[in-house]
């Protein structure tokens, strides 16, 4: 996997990949910049959730 | 739960705007907006051909830049900046495959040029978008190399955003003209953008992703430091929904439902009725949020229920 952190932006544009997570006290989860490996992970945190799941892409190298 | 932070017509208003009436809403397919958009004596000029022509005009256009509505007329090939502070050369913070956009869009290839002409206190990417000295140099031929890649690996669309991509037209136009015809392209834009740099853009984008951010030039002026806001962006709209493809964003604030997201919904449902709306309320109190006190948070549930409701009222086509 590639690593992902938590600074704004991508530090050294085109070598790392970057999503921004917030988790809420409620447990909601606010997603910017996801990336596909991202969205792969949080799909397997919570399979049912139908706004992350509608974005999972299985057939998609994260190298480019 | 999960959700994704930010991110007919009035013929009379039309004219009002200089947009010509043309009814092509109800096309199957985007084929005839793509041709109606070639149409005149550019027709049958390849997109990567034009694109090349006009980066060279958009390029000579930074003289006396008049890309954006500040109008600032400032020479950025001589060193000057207006209030974009943004130079002749362009760079990127952000260039990666992402499916947290439209899922009709998704996946994209997103490159994220540094630098803006709005001043956002809330902006997600902060120093990022504010700065056009951000991130690397770009390279329209390197750039180009690597969207070719992410089509490759499946990436179903490439999209161009900021910042603001406006003020880098020059760059943005050349990397068009490195891109395969078929190739799906986004514009993604705060629709600040002036007419010349509108008539170098047509036919260029197959979609328009617009951010509509305020309802009203109090709320523009008071959290984006940006005077005849309203106008400025409607004008951008109708004139977009008649060159391209359109898809309106509107991120919820707290506290602006009233304000901001009801003019915005109001306004749509007159003037683009059908067209397509997403209302995004996974705000968060990024960057200077906090200088603005019912920006310290985020959007309620109630809030949210709100807005959504006003837009079904409404009739607006809201997309996911």
């Amino acid at each position: 996997m590639k690593k992902h952190h938590a600074k704004k932006g991508c530090a050294s544009p085109g070598k790392n990949q970057v999503s921004e997570l917030l988790i809420l006290p409620d447990g909601q989860i606010l997603v910017h910049n996801l990336t596909p490996v991202f969205a792969g992970l949080l799909h397997e945190l919570n399979p049912d959730d139908e706004h992350i799941s509608s974005r999972v892409t299985r057939h998609m190298s994260p190298r480019l | 739960m999960i959700r994704i932070a930010q991110e007919r017509r009035s013929p009379a208003r039309r004219e009002e705007v200089g947009v010509q009436s043309r009814d092509v809403r109800d096309c199957s397919e985007g084929m005839l907006k793509r041709e109606l958009q070639r149409a005149g004596p550019e027709t049958g000029v390849p997109r990567s051909v034009l694109a090349g022509e006009r980066a060279r005009t958009a390029r000579a256009m930074l003289a006396d830049c008049r890309l954006c509505a500040h109008d600032c007329g400032v020479n950025r090939l001589a060193g000057e900046t207006g209030l974009c502070h943004a130079g002749a050369e362009a760079r990127f913070f952000c260039a990666q495959i992402e499916v947290s956009d439209e899922l009709e869009l998704i996946p994209t290839f997103a490159v994220a040029l540094s630098g803006c002409d709005l001043r956002c206190d809330f902006c997600i990417t902060g120093t990022s978008s504010w700065n056009p000295r951000a991130g690397a140099g770009f390279d329209a031929p390197t750039m180009a190399a690597k969207a070719r890649a992410a089509l490759q690996n499946g990436a179903r669309t490439i999209m161009v955003l900021g910042g603001e991509p406006n003020i880098h037209l020059p760059v943005a136009l050349e990397f068009v003209s490195l891109l395969p015809e078929t190739a799906k392209l986004i514009w993604k834009t705060n629709a600040h953008g002036s007419a010349p740099a509108r008539e170098l853009l047509e036919g260029m984008f197959d979609v328009w992703l617009v951010d509509f951010k305020f309802g009203n030039d109090a709320c523009a002026q008071w959290l984006a430091k940006t005077p005849d806001y309203v106008r400025v962006v409607e004008e951008n709209l109708l004139w977009a929904d008649d060159h391209s493809e359109l898809i309106v964003r509107h991120l919820l604030m707290p506290g602006h439902v009233e304000c901001c997201w009801k003019p915005v919904a109001e306004w749509l449902a007159e003037n683009l009725p059908g067209v397509k709306v997403n209302l995004r309320s996974g705000f968060w109190p990024a960057w200077q949020a906090a200088r603005h006190t019912e920006l310290r948070r985020t959007v309620s549930r109630p809030e949210s229920a709100q807005a959504v409701d006003l837009a079904q009222r409404l009739g607006l086509n809201l997309v996911p």
